[in-house]
Order: structure tokens, then C-alpha cells, then sequence
């Protein structure tokens, strides 16, 4: 929240009303989202609040219809309040897949933001598609990836410095960040002053 | 070869749509994204001798990665560097440009990636013993961190080092203090580069010592 209108009110809580428990923030907390979420109700007279993401980057809304939508927990901003927040396992393949071991499933119908290092775009998965790892920012749940290689042959993969690549395969889009923060941070890393224990 | 620049230019990345045929090379970790049936093959960065100079002098990567659509319609790759920053499109026809370390992004097949000696006095200033030259006829993207900026000049001119992105080869680069011994170093310039000749230099409005100079006090 970088504003919002004096009356709106804020409640900070561990799950949403009416729905799920403490369990349901264990989980978040699991998927490297924070344990406590922050509503913001309005008052009688509606009012405005304004969110910002920590890393520069685009921003998206999507308007989620009595769907799943998986998300990378990191990307997660805000969503409306009658859209279900929960953890969401993509299998040990997570791993490898440059974000982090669990992921978001957000489900129900409403509004939904997301924040990402770099531009957001979208590819329209018909048959397989590959994304590089570190640049997922959300992908309909119709979609599956599995963890593979980006060239011809293992050797090509890892000499060309691509790595474990994520095959989506099934209809549907994902969301890909331009940037990665590890790239960033390979460029940046080395001229850092090493951190005094 | 159907290419743009999209999200810029603060967070600019190449859209690169291949004919059937088409290939195209990329600095390594370039692909964000891609086609699943494209062909993507890891080779020296021109060469074994001249790859390792590269890395090893030159600040760029061993391998580079040829992306190649050998299906029959139209296949996309994403490609990026690794900063936040503007990406530029140039043409070649036969001449060539010189790019400092980390500039190069992807290139067609026609270009060569060359190495050449900068001088002692540019590997003191960190910026690579040898500096990439890429010649030939065909379409070169590289980019910086930060916007991209470009001035003709016609005899000579001074620009910080950590801010230089490419620039025409006949341009002759001397290193040198900024200004006198005392506004050198209490000025926060340092070593600027003189660069002499008739041609163009591109610039980058921000520089990652820049950023890491910020940072690194705010690091505990």
C-alpha cells in the first residue's frame, strides 16, 4: 500500500473471513507469501487504496471467472476479496523451475493483481511453448510444464547457459516476465561489497 | 526475419518471429521465452581461441546460442539482457561496431563476433583487456542498463568510462584522469575515456558501478 483514503478501513489477519484458518497461513507462508494479509474495507462512501509492487516492473490485472489461475508466489499483489487464495504444489519439478517450491492457486471469480521484474506479456499456449525458468509470472491452470531441456541436446543446454527451461504443454496463456532477478543479480553480484558477517 | 522491441525502454526485450530456415544468434541466458520446436544448439563465440579471449578478456561468455526454425511456419523466440534497460537495433553493411562488455545481445548469422586489443590501460579501467568487434552485413540488437544516448563527434570528446556502450571503430579511446589530480578524485569522475576520430559513440544514461556504488553502503 503506498495510499488510500483515510476511512478505508484495515484489518490485518491471517486468512480471510469467513474462510480457511491459521493452516491457510502456514501455507501461504510456505509458498514465500507473507503470513499476515492486509484487507481493506471501505467505508459506506467507497474510497481508493493504491498498491505497489517492490521491484520495478509492469503490473497486470486479471479478472478471474470461476477459474484457477496459478501464480508465482512473488508475483502475488492483491485480489479482491471474494477470489480464494491458496498454495498450490506443482510437484518436486518446482525445483528446478527458478521460482520458488509452491506456487498460488487463485480460484473463485473477481479481480486479481500481479507485479513482475521487467514487462509482462502473454503466449497463447496451443500444443507446447517454452518458457525460461525465473520468467513466470502467472499461467492458466489448463496449462502443465514440466521441467526439460532448452536445446537439442543436454551438453547444448547447459554450455549455452539456458539451463532446465519450463515446457508448458495444453491450451491456454501464460504470463512471462522480460527480466529475471538472477540475471540482474549475475551482473550486479560481483561488484557488490561482500556483507560483513 | 520479423523482429520489434517491445516494454521499453525501460525494460526492453526482442521479439524475434524466424521464417522457416532462419536462425539467429544470442548472447547465452539471452531467451526468456521460445517456440517448443525451435532448435536451439550452443556454439564457441566464434571460435574456441577467440571464445575464450572473449570470456576470459572481453567480458562476454563462452558460447553462444543459435536459434534455428527448422519447421515450416513462422516461430517466435524472446530474447533479453540481463539489465533493465533500452535495446537498439542496428543494421550492418560490411562496416563494423565496437561493443564494451555485456553490450551484445543477439545478432543474424551473417555478423561476426570479433575480438580485438584495447590496451592494458582499459583492463586497469575494468573494462575488458579486449573489446568485441562485430562486422559482416546482417541486423545487431545490443543494449545497456539504463536509456541509450548517441552523439556525433568530430575530433574529441569525454565520456565516463562506465557509461560507454559502443562506438565506430575508427574512434580512437584514450583513458585518462578526468580532470586534475585533486577534481579526479574528490570530483566522484575518476578515469574518463577521450575518445578521438569522426564518428558515433552511444552512451548509457545509467551505469551499474553507478548502482553499485549506491548500494553497497546500504549493505550490512
Amino acid at each position: 500500500m503506498i495510499a488510500m483514503s483515510a476511512d478505508v478501513q484495515v484489518e490485518t489477519t491471517t486468512h480471510k473471513r469467513g474462510s480457511g484458518s491459521v493452516l491457510r497461513a502456514v501455507k501461504r507462508l510456505l509458498a514465500g507469501e507473507s503470513f499476515f494479509l492486509n484487507h481493506y474495507t471501505a467505508s459506506g462512501a467507497g474510497g481508493d487504496v493504491w498498491l505497489a509492487a517492490t521491484l520495478s516492473g509492469d503490473m497486470m490485472t486479471y479478472d478471474l471467472q470461476q477459474e484457477n489461475l496459478i501464480v508465482q508466489a512473488g508475483s502475488f499483489v492483491a485480489c479482491d476479496d471474494s477470489v480464494n487464495v491458496d498454495m498450490n504444489w506443482q510437484g518436486l519439478k518446482s525445483v528446478f523451475s527458478g521460482e520458488r517450491l509452491f506456487w498460488l492457486n487463485l480460484s473463485g471469480a473477481g479481480g486479481v493483481v500481479l507485479s513482475s521484474f521487467g514487462a509482462i506479456y502473454s503466449v497463447e499456449v496451443d500444443g507446447e511453448y517454452i518458457v525460461d525458468t525465473g520468467h513466470i509470472v502467472a499461467f492458466n491452470e489448463t496449462l502443465d510444464f514440466k521441467i526439460s531441456k532448452a536445446g537439442a541436446s543436454w551438453v547444448s543446454s547447459i554450455l549455452g547457459g539456458e539451463g532446465f527451461v519450463c515446457r508448458f504443454q495444453g491450451q491456454g496463456t501464460v504470463w512471462c516476465q522480460s527480466h529475471n532477478g538472477p540475471g540482474f543479480g549475475k551482473a550486479l553480484g560481483p561488484k557488490l561489497r561482500p556483507r560483513s558477517a | 526475419m520479423q523482429s520489434t522491441i517491445n516494454g521499453g525502454p525501460a525494460f526492453s526485450y526482442i521479439d524475434v518471429d524466424l521464417e522457416p530456415g532462419e536462425s539467429v544468434i544470442a548472447e547465452s541466458d539471452a531467451m526468456s521465452s521460445m517456440a517448443a520446436d525451435l532448435d536451439m544448439t550452443a556454439r564457441f563465440n566464434g571460435g574456441f581461441f577467440s571464445g575464450l579471449l572473449k570470456k576470459f578478456f572481453g567480458g562476454e561468455s563462452l558460447f553462444v546460442n543459435e536459434f534455428t526454425n527448422q519447421t515450416n511456419a513462422v516461430r517466435r523466440v524472446t530474447l533479453v539482457q540481463n539489465t533493465p534497460g533500452e535495446v537498439r537495433e542496428v543494421q550492418l553493411n560490411g562496416d563494423s561496431i565496437c561493443l564494451q562488455p555485456g553490450a551484445y545481445i543477439c545478432s543474424t548469422p551473417g555478423l561476426e563476433l570479433g575480438v580485438r586489443w584495447a590496451g592494458l590501460v582499459s583492463w586497469i579501467a575494468r573494462e575488458g583487456m579486449f573489446k568485441l568487434v562485430v562486422s559482416g552485413k546482417g541486423t545487431l540488437w545490443y543494449g545497456a542498463y539504463g536509456g541509450l544516448l548517441e552523439k556525433e563527434i568530430d575530433g574529441e570528446y569525454v565520456v565516463d568510462t562506465g557509461h560507454l556502450v559502443a562506438y565506430e571503430p575508427q574512434m580512437k579511446l584514450k583513458l585518462q584522469l578526468a580532470g586534475g589530480l585533486f577534481s579526479s578524485f574528490f570530483g566522484g569522475e575518476g578515469l574518463v575515456t577521450r575518445v578521438e576520430g569522426k564518428g558515433k559513440v552511444i552512451l548509457q544514461t545509467r551505469s551499474l558501478s553507478g548502482l553499485v556504488g549506491w548500494l553497497n553502503p546500504k549493505l550490512r
